[in-house]
C-alpha cells in the first residue's frame, strides 16, 4: 500500500541543510543516470526532424528537404489513416481491458491456492504461452475459430449455435479474437507482477481478517485488492499510453482482405505506406502522431490519478 | 497462507464452494493454456513434410527429430548461445542493479527532483527516433561491431523503474525511518534495508530482463551484423526460419534447386520455439522461489 | 554467492568470445568478401567443400548473409545508415535507395575493357541500357533470367490455372482453352467424384488471397486477354511504336472472370474458406489432394506441395498439377508462358564503395561465368554430385539428388553464389544444361508416372508446352512491373497503387462471394474508382514511353 504523504507520520524532520547533504549522492547519481537517459533517448529523438522532411538516405537527416506539414496533412486527409487510428484505439482499449482484468482475476485466484506444489505447477504453466511467437499463436488461433475448429464444434453442440460461423469472414468478431488471443497468451506473464505484489502484503493482516470471521471473498475485498491498488494503477497508467500500440503481428498475420477495414493498425499502415515504399517520412509522421497521443493520454490519466488522491507515475 | 493454522479454522461452505470452483477454473485454464505449447511440442516432433497436411494435436503423427537436428546443427548455433547466455547473465544482473537504484533514488518521498525525474524516464518509454538516428548514434558511440551494444543502450528501462519504485513506495517508511536514527545514509540504506526487502520484485525485474535478452535478435542484425563472432541464439534462430520459409519460394529464387524435402516452416518454427523456451522455463522456478519468501518476508514487526 | 558464480561465468564466456574472434581469418593467401542479399537465403557453413574449391581456383572466398526479419527497405536503410557496407551487395527492392547514397561502384570502366568480356556477355548493349541510371552510368547487372544459348527450360515457373492429371485423365486429355471449359471440366468431375481415396473431401477450386499473394486471385484478366504478365498493367501494342498503359482490373475480360468465380462459388464448387485461408492453410490444403484446381505461380506452390505428394504416395495417384494456357475466349493466343529472358533491371548484383579492392572484385565476377565455374556452382565437382555418361551428358544417381536435396548436406557441401551473375540455358559444351534442373534427363527422371502418361498423351516434353503460348521475344519495356514493384508513396502514382492493391484486397473476395454480383461489383468500381487509378496510370505510361523511347535508341 501506498502511503502518502499527507497520511504519512512524517520522516523524522532533519534541517533542511542536513537533508540536502544527506540527498548530495542520490544527486550525483541522478545525475549521471540524466546524462544517459539524454544521450540514448532524447538525442536520437532529432530523427522526428524527418517527419518534416521528404527524407532520402543519401541527403541525411540534414540536407533532406524540408517539406512542412505536408505528411501530417497527408495523414489526415487519408480516410484509411483514420480509420487505422479508429482500429488501433479500439483494440488497444479491448486489450488494456481484458488483459488488466484478466491478469488481476488470475493472480488473485491463484494466490487462493493452498496447495504449494498445485500453486507453482499452475503458474509455471500460466506464463509458458508468452513464450510462444506469435506466429505460432496466430496459427493455432486461426485453426481454433475456423469453421471445423473447437470453438464452433463447442458451439454447436450447445446448442448456441444452429451452424458454425465463419468467425474470419466477419468484421464484428476480428477485435474480440484479438483480446481473446492476448489474454491467451499473456494473462500468466502479466500477473507475475501482481503475484510479487500480493505476495508482499503482510499476512499478519488477513490473520487478523481471518480471526473477525472474514470469509474468502471479503478478505480479497478489503485485503488483496487494496494491497494491488498503487500497482493496478500504475501499470494502468502506464500502458493508457499504449493503447495506440494495438500491435501488429497479431492484426498482420490474424487479418485478411475481407478483414482489412477493421484489421489494419497504425504500424501496418506506416508498413505498408512507409517502409516498404521507402518513405521514411511517413513512418516518422505517425510514429510522432503515436507518441502524440500516449503523452496525452498519459499526462492525463495521471493528472486525473493525482486528483483523486491515487498514485501517480509522476 | 499455507500456515499450518490455517487448517484448523472452520471452513463455511461458500469457502468449499469457492474452492471447488477456483480448483476447477485453474484446471481448465491450465488445459486451455497447456494445449498450444503441446501442440507445438507436437509439431516439433513431427516429419516437415507430413506437418504441412495439418491436422496434429497433441501427438506427432509422423515422429521424427529431424526439425530439432536442423536447429542444433545450425553453424553458429552455438556461438551464439554463448553470446546469448552472457549478455543474459551480465545484462539482467546490470540492469538489475541500475535499475534499482534508480528506483530507489525517485521512491524516496523526500528526493527533491522526485517528480521531474520520473516525469524525464515515462517520456523515453514512448518517444524514440526510429531507428535510423539510433543506428548513427550507437555508431558514432563506438558501440557498433561490439559486445557491449547488447549491454549498454537499454540498461536502463523505465517501465522497471515503474515497476520497482511502486514496489519501494509500498514498503513502510519504519525502516527507513529507523536507519536514518541509526545515522544511515540513502546509500546503505538502499544496499543494507530496502533491497533485502526488494527480493520479490527484484526477482520479477530480474526474469523480465532476462527474458527479454534471451529473446532479443534485432539487435544483433542491426549492429553487429558484420561480426558473427557476437552473433545471438535467436538471430541464428531467425536466420535459420528465414532460409526454410524461402523453400517455398520467391519469384528471383526459383532457379535455385530446393532445400531440403525432410524439414518445412512448420516443424523448424515449432522446434525453435521449444528449443528457446526450455532454458528459461528452467531458470523460472528458481526465481519463483523468491516469491514465495517474499510471503514472510513481506510481514513486519511494527 | 550466486551472483558471483554466473558473473565469473560470464567472464569466462567473453573470454572465450574473444578468443573465437581472434582466431577466425587471416590463415591463407586468399581474399575474403563479403555479400548481403536483401533476399532471405541460407547461410552455407564456413569451410563449405565447393566454396573452397572456387575458391583455389579464383582466390577469392565470399561469405554471403541474408535478409532476415527486416523488408529489403529497412535493410539498406540501416546498412547505409551505419555505414558498414558489405563488398558486394544486391539490394533487392532497396537498389535504388543504394545507388542513390552513393555506395556503389559503377561497372561502366569494366564492361569496357576486354579482361571482363564474361560480364559484358551478360546482356546486349541494348539490354545494358535498361540498367542505367539517371546518372549515365551502370551499377549492377541482374543475375537471373539470363539463357546461355539455347533454352533448356522444362519448367514453368510462372502463373496458370492449374488442374491435377487425375482430372484430365478422367475425361481423356482433352484441350481445355478457355475460363468456360475449365471450370466445366472441374464441375462434370466433380458431379462423380466427391471424395479421394483416402476419404478426403474434394473441393473442386481454391483461390488464395492471402496479403501480397493475392496475385492468385488478381492478377488473371491480364492473361485471360492474352498478355504476358507485366504484373500490374496491360500494355497495348495494337500501335506497336507507341504501345500504351491498360487497367486490367476495369477491362470486360476482368468482371467476366469474377462473375465466373462468382458463378463457380455459388455454385458451391469453390473452397468457402477461399478468402480467409491463410498460406499454410491452403499448402495443407494442395498438399492432400482435395483441391482438383487453382491459379497460381509455381514457385508459389510446387517446392512445397510436390515433395509432399510425393512423400504420401499421392503422386501415384495422379495429384499433381499441371498448367493450362486459359483464354477468356476461344482461338486466342496466350502469354501465359514467355520464352526468351525476363530482365528485371531494378535489382542485381553491385560491388560497393566499401570494397577495398574493386578490381579484384570484378575480376571474381567474370572469373564465376566460366564453365568451370559455373559446373561446380550447379552441378558440383565431377565424380561426387554428378557423372558423365559416354557422349558427354552429365547426369545423377539418386543418391546424388538426394544429397543435395538435404539441407544439411547441401550447407557444407554446396556453394552457387545464387545471387552473383549467372547463366542459364545450355552449357557452353552445347551439350548439358547449365543447371541439373533443366537436364532434360534429370527433368523425366524425377516426374511421377501418372504425370508421365499425361505428357505423353499430349506429346508434351516440358511444362511449357502445356501452355501453348507462341515462341517470341518480349517487348523491352518488359516487365512492367519491375517498375510498379519499387514505386514510392512519394508520387501521387505510388499512394494510388498502394490504396488500388488494400482496394482489391478486400472487394475481390467480396464479389466473388457475393448474392448479386452485378451491384457488388459496381460498389467494387465505385470503391475503385476513389483510389485514383489515373494517377498510378500516367505514371507506368510514362516508365513506358521510357523504356521504348531507351530501345529504339539503343
Amino acid at each position: 500500500m501506498s502511503l502518502k504523504d499527507s497520511k504519512t507520520p512524517a520522516l523524522k524532520k532533519l534541517s533542511d541543510k542536513a537533508e540536502v547533504k544527506r540527498q548530495s549522492v542520490l544527486l550525483i547519481i541522478a545525475a549521471i543516470y540524466v546524462i544517459y537517459g539524454i544521450v540514448f533517448y532524447y538525442l536520437p529523438l532529432v530523427g522526428w526532424l524527418m517527419a518534416f522532411q521528404t527524407y532520402k538516405i543519401k541527403d541525411g537527416l540534414f540536407g533532406s528537404e524540408f517539406v512542412g506539414l505536408k505528411w501530417f496533412k497527408f495523414l489526415f486527409s487519408d480516410a484509411t489513416f483514420v480509420r487505422v487510428v479508429r482500429n488501433t484505439l479500439a483494440m488497444g482499449v479491448l486489450n488494456l481491458v481484458s488483459q488488466t482484468v484478466t491478469a488481476i482475476a488470475f493472480a488473485i485466484l491463484l494466490s487462493e491456492v493452498r496447495n504449494v506444489l498445485g500453486k507453482k505447477l499452475v503458474q509455471t504453466i500460466s506464463y509458458l504461452p508468452h513464450f510462444l511467437s506469435w506466429i505460432v499463436v496466430t496459427s493455432i488461433v486461426h485453426e481454433a475459430f475456423s469453421t471445423s475448429g473447437i470453438i464452433n464444434e463447442v458451439l454447436v453442440n450447445l446448442h448456441i449455435l444452429s451452424k458454425p460461423i465463419s468467425f474470419f469472414s466477419h468484421t464484428q468478431y476480428f477485435w474480440p479474437i484479438v483480446a481473446i488471443s492476448n489474454v491467451w497468451k499473456e494473462t500468466g506473464w502479466n500477473a507475475i507482477i501482481y503475484l510479487a505484489t500480493i505476495s508482499s502484503i503482510d499476512p499478519a493482516l488477513y490473520e487478523a481478517a481471518a480471526m473477525d470471521g472474514a470469509g474468502r471473498w471479503q478478505k480479497i475485498k478489503h485485503i488483496t485488492l487494496p494491497g494491488l491498488r498503487s500497482t493496478i494503477i500504475i501499470l494502468l497508467i502506464m500502458n493508457i499510453g499504449n493503447v495506440i500500440n494495438a500491435g501488429f503481428e497479431v492484426q498482420y498475420l490474424l487479418g485478411n482482405g475481407l478483414l482489412q477495414s477493421v484489421s489494419q493498425t497504425i504500424d501496418i499502415y506506416v508498413l505498408n505506406y512507409g517502409v516498404g515504399k521507402m518513405n521514411y517520412s511517413i513512418g516518422t509522421a505517425a510514429g510522432l502522431f503515436k507518441t502524440f497521443v500516449s503523452m496525452t493520454l498519459i499526462f492525463l490519466f495521471n493528472f486525473i490519478a493525482k486528483k483523486t488522491g491515487d498514485e501517480r507515475l509522476f | 497462507m499455507n500456515g499450518k493454522e490455517k487448517k484448523k479454522i472452520h471452513m463455511s461452505g461458500w469457502d468449499w464452494a469457492f474452492v471447488i470452483c477456483n480448483t476447477i477454473f485453474l484446471v481448465l485454464f491450465c488445459i486451455v493454456t497447456l494445449y498450444p505449447v503441446l501442440n507445438t511440442l507436437a509439431y516439433s516432433f513431427n516429419d516437415g513434410l507430413d506437418a504441412v497436411k495439418g491436422g496434429i494435436h497433441l501427438l506427432p503423427r509422423k515422429f521424427a527429430t529431424d526439425a530439432y537436428k536442423t536447429v542444433f546443427n545450425k553453424q553458429g548455433i552455438r556461438q551464439g548461445a554463448i553470446v546469448t547466455v552472457a549478455r543474459t547473465a551480465l545484462g539482467s544482473i546490470l540492469a538489475l542493479i541500475v535499475n534499482a537504484l534508480l528506483a530507489f533514488i525517485v521512491s524516496r518521498k523526500r528526493f527533491m527532483f522526485r517528480s521531474s525525474l520520473s516525469l524525464f524516464w515515462v517520456i523515453t518509454m514512448y518517444a524514440n527516433g526510429g531507428m535510423i538516428p539510433v543506428l548513427l548514434l550507437l555508431k558514432n558511440l563506438g558501440l557498433t561491431n561490439s559486445f557491449w551494444v547488447y549491454i549498454v543502450p537499454g540498461l536502463v528501462s523505465a517501465f522497471n523503474i515503474l515497476v520497482l519504485r511502486t514496489y519501494m513506495e509500498s514498503l513502510p517508511d519504519s525502516y527507513e525511518e529507523s536507519a536514518q536514527l541509526d545515522g544511515a545514509g540513502y546509500m546503505r540504506i538502499f544496499v543494507s534495508i530496502i533491497s533485502p526487502l526488494c527480493k520479490p520484485v527484484y526477482a520479477t525485474v530480474l526474469l523480465f530482463v532476462a527474458v527479454g535478452h534471451w529473446n532479443s535478435w534485432f539487435d544483433a542484425m542491426l549492429y553487429n551484423r558484420n561480426k558473427p563472432e557476437y552473433t545471438t541464439l535467436q538471430y541464428e534462430l531467425q536466420k535459420l526460419l528465414s532460409s526454410v520459409m524461402q523453400q517455398s519460394g520467391s519469384a528471383d529464387s526459383a532457379g535455385k534447386t530446393s532445400t531440403s524435402a525432410q524439414v518445412t516452416p512448420v516443424t523448424v518454427r515449432s522446434a525453435a520455439t521449444i528449443a528457446t523456451m526450455l532454458p528459461i522455463i528452467c531458470l523460472y522456478p528458481m526465481l519463483q522461489r523468491y516469491f514465495v519468501t517474499g510471503l514472510t518476508i513481506g510481514g513486519v514487526k511494527e | 554467492m550466486k551472483s558471483k558464480k554466473i558473473f565469473a561465468l560470464t567472464m569466462a564466456c567473453m573470454m572465450g568470445i574473444g578468443a573465437f574472434a581472434g582466431c577466425a581469418k587471416k590463415k591463407d593467401a586468399i581474399t575474403n568478401f563479403t555479400m548481403f542479399a536483401c533476399m532471405p537465403g541460407k547461410e552455407i557453413n564456413d569451410g563449405n567443400k565447393i566454396q573452397e574449391e572456387i575458391a583455389k581456383l579464383t582466390g577469392v572466398r565470399v561469405k554471403e548473409s541474408w535478409l532476415t526479419g527486416q523488408t529489403a527497405a529497412e535493410a539498406v536503410g540501416s546498412i547505409v545508415a551505419g555505414g558498414d557496407l558489405p563488398d558486394f551487395i544486391d539490394g533487392g527492392d532497396g537498389s535504388d535507395a543504394l545507388y542513390e547514397a552513393g555506395c556503389l561502384v559503377a561497372w561502366d570502366d569494366y564492361l569496357a575493357k576486354p579482361e571482363y568480356s564474361n560480364l559484358k556477355e551478360l546482356y546486349t548493349d541494348k539490354e545494358w541500357e535498361l540498367f542505367r541510371k539517371a546518372d549515365g552510368k551502370i551499377y549492377w547487372a541482374n543475375v537471373f533470367n539470363n539463357t546461355y544459348g539455347e533454352s533448356k527450360a522444362t519448367g514453368h515457373n510462372d502463373e496458370a490455372f492449374w488442374i491435377q492429371v487425375r482430372v484430365l485423365e478422367w475425361a481423356n486429355y482433352p484441350k481445355i482453352e478457355t475460363l468456360d471449359e475449365y471450370f466445366d471440366l472441374l464441375e462434370r468431375y466433380y458431379a462423380e467424384n466427391k471424395e479421394n481415396a483416402d476419404g478426403t473431401k474434394i473441393i473442386p477450386y481454391t483461390c488464395l488471397c492471402e496479403d501480397w499473394r493475392y496475385f492468385c486471385i488478381e492478377n488473371a484478366p491480364q492473361f485471360l486477354d492474352g498478355y504476358p504478365n507485366d504484373g500490374s498493367v496491360i500494355v497495348n501494342l495494337t500501335d506497336y511504336d507507341k504501345p500504351t498503359i491498360v487497367d486490367y482490373n476495369t477491362t470486360p475480360t476482368a468482371k467476366k472472370y469474377f462473375a465466373k468465380l462468382n458463378e463457380v462459388y455459388n455454385k458451391g464448387l469453390m473452397d468457402p474458406d477461399f478468402a480467409i485461408q491463410t498460406y499454410d492453410e491452403y499448402m495443407a490444403k494442395l498438399s492432400s489432394g482435395a483441391i482438383l484446381g487453382m491459379c497460381d505461380q509455381w514457385w508459389d506452390f510446387a517446392f512445397t506441395v510436390n515433395p509432399n505428394l510425393q512423400a504420401s504416395g499421392y503422386d501415384l495417384l495422379g495429384y499433381n498439377y499441371v498448367p493450362l494456357g486459359l483464354t477468356i475466349e476461344k482461338g486466342m493466343t496466350n502469354h501465359w508462358h514467355t520464352y526468351g529472358d525476363t530482365l528485371n533491371s531494378a535489382s542485381g548484383c553491385a560491388v560497393t564503395t566499401s570494397c577495398k579492392d574493386p578490381d579484384k572484385a570484378f575480376t571474381f565476377l567474370n572469373r564465376i561465368l566460366e564453365q568451370d565455374i559455373l559446373n561446380l556452382r550447379f552441378w558440383g565437382i565431377e565424380g561426387e554430385d554428378y557423372l558423365v555418361d559416354e557422349n558427354g551428358l552429365f547426369y545423377r544417381t539418386q543418391e546424388m539428388r538426394d544429397n543435395w536435396a538435404d539441407s544439411a548436406f547441401t550447407a557444407s557441401h554446396v556453394c552457387s553464389y545464387s545471387y552473383m551473375p549467372q547463366w542459364g540455358g545450355t552449357s557452353r559444351d552445347g551439350k548439358n544444361a547449365m543447371s541439373p534442373g533443366e537436364q532434360t534427363s534429370e527433368f523425366f527422371a524425377t516426374l511421377a508416372d501418372p504425370l508421365v502418361k499425361c505428357f505423353e498423351a499430349y506429346g508434351y516434353t516440358t511444362y511449357g508446352d502445356f501452355l501453348g503460348s507462341p515462341v517470341e521475344e518480349m517487348g523491352f519495356w518488359f516487365p512492367m512491373y519491375s517498375y510498379s514493384n519499387n514505386m514510392s508513396t512519394n508520387t501521387d502514382g505510388g499512394v494510388a497503387w498502394t490504396k488500388m492493391g488494400e482496394c482489391k484486397h478486400q472487394w475481390l473476395p467480396t464479389v466473388v462471394m457475393a448474392a448479386d454480383f452485378d451491384s457488388a461489383w459496381n460498389d467494387y468500381m465505385d470503391a475503385y474508382k476513389a483510389c485514383k487509378p489515373e494517377d498510378f496510370l500516367a505514371e507506368m505510361q510514362t516508365e513506358l514511353d521510357r523504356r521504348v523511347e531507351l530501345g529504339k535508341s539503343a
